[in-house]
């Protein structure tokens, strides 16, 4: 109710970004020395513009000497995730440490388990093929629910799409959010051992909608920009010396074969567009006034709304202490 | 048991655990937060394979899936069509 008081623009989440990333890594400080008192922190560097920013923060608040950088690739990462991360590491002075987790991974079966089901659905599923999981994209123009599709290319680039039933994509999901919570596992070990605490890299459009990995990449001692709408993170980055590279690639979940967008595999509308309507929606901005700022109509601006419900509702527990009695 | 019936015991079975009391005909499984959207890709196979039809990507919309009558009226949409 408060923000009705302020007039609804595309300007609302516009920020100072030095004063910002200043209150940020008095923050880290604060919390690394005084909160946990640890000697400073680990994070892990995607080769994406959250964890680049958070690592630009955290030597800028402790020191390039106290932070340490995991890049954890795996088989299936994109390349350009790797040679970013490290570049950006390299950037900022930072010690890294660079673990391949296909070899935990291995083990577990999880590429095994998955692979079976997809093969369950296109039979000549093999390592040469590729595969990705999307949402329909077309979010404003029609009501619609939300359903997965996979698509899996062979080498020739052929393309073949196919709806998942509920328990496939369960079975699918399960499978590569093991990805995430290794590396998680892996960040404590190293954290741990130098009394380190666990920077994350989660911002409040992912936290919000739900678009993290309990015990994955939620697992971590601190959020320092979940308070930051993706969109403010882009405008961090800039004043912070982010590499090129990094702020002008789109951003991934990385846990596909086959390139896939945040866009295409969760939020289904631009960040831009994502950002400003969920502060609408979390401020209980008036319908007219979203409609007038951002040139939609009440029909597109209620499917949006309903989709952000939805996942809100799906995802309350990955935010929750565990309940107890 | 009619359609009715069959789709109403299908979502108090899976979704409400045997407690019918807060489910109406036209209870809006999403607004009230009974099936997400993974609860919505089990009740689409439960319609394939109850009542024998396959449910186009284009048919995964709120009207035809989003409370017991929007299910029994697409049920019957869809009987009227043959497709």
């Amino acid at each position: 109710m408060e923000a009705n008081r302020i007039k609804f623009s595309k300007d609302i989440l516009k920020v100072d970004p030095e004063p910002e990333a200043e209150r940020i890594c008095q923050f880290i400080r604060e919390m690394t020395f005084g909160r946990f008192k640890r000697k400073g922190a680990a994070i892990g560097l995607s080769g994406g513009i959250d964890s680049a920013v958070v690592g630009e923060l955290c030597v800028r608040a402790l020191g390039k000497e106290r932070v340490v950088g995991l890049l954890l690739p795996e088989k299936e990462s994109n390349p350009l995730s790797l040679e970013y991360g490290l570049k950006q590491a390299e950037k900022m002075g930072i010690q890294t440490i660079q673990e391949d987790i296909t070899e935990y991974l291995m083990p577990l079966r999880v590429y095994e388990k998955r692979d079976r089901i997809i093969r369950q659905l296109f039979p000549e599923f093999d390592d040469s093929h590729r595969f990705h999981v999307t949402l329909p994209q077309n979010l404003l123009e029609q009501d619609r629910l939300n359903y997965h599709s996979i698509t899996i290319e062979d080498r020739a680039g052929k393309r073949q799409v196919r709806r998942l039933s509920g328990k496939e994509w369960l079975e699918i999901s399960a499978c590569q959010n093991v990805k995430q919570r290794l590396r998680m596992i892996r960040l404590y070990y190293h954290a741990e051992k130098n009394n380190y605490l666990v920077a994350g890299t989660t911002n409040k459009t992912e936290a919000e909608q739900g678009f993290f990995v309990k015990f994955g990449d939620g697992g971590v001692d601190i959020e320092p920009i979940a308070h930051l709408y993706k969109t403010q993170v882009y405008r961090l980055a800039d004043g912070l010396g982010v590499i090129r590279e990094i702020i002008d690639r789109p951003p991934s979940p990385d846990t596909y074969s086959l390139p896939v967008s945040d866009k295409e595999f969760y939020f289904c509308i631009d960040y831009g567009l994502l950002d400003l309507l969920l502060y609408a929606y979390e401020n209980n901005v008036p319908r007219n006034d979203i409609s007038k700022a951002l040139n939609l109509d009440e029909q597109q601006i209620d499917r949006v709304f309903r989709d952000f419900k939805a996942k809100e509702q799906a995802t309350w527990h990955l935010r929750a202490i565990a309940p107890s009695l | 048991m009619n359609d009715v019936e069959t789709v109403k015991a299908f979502i108090v079975d899976n979704f409400l655990f045997g407690e019918s009391k807060e489910l109406e005909e036209d209870t809006s499984f999403l607004e009230t937060g009974i099936v997400d959207s993974t609860g919505i890709l089990e009740l689409v196979a439960f319609i394939e394979e109850t009542f024998g039809i396959r449910m186009a990507d284009d048919e995964l919309i709120p009207e035809n899936l989003d409370s017991i009558s929007n299910v029994v009226n697409y049920l019957q949409r869809k009987a009227r069509t043959g497709s």
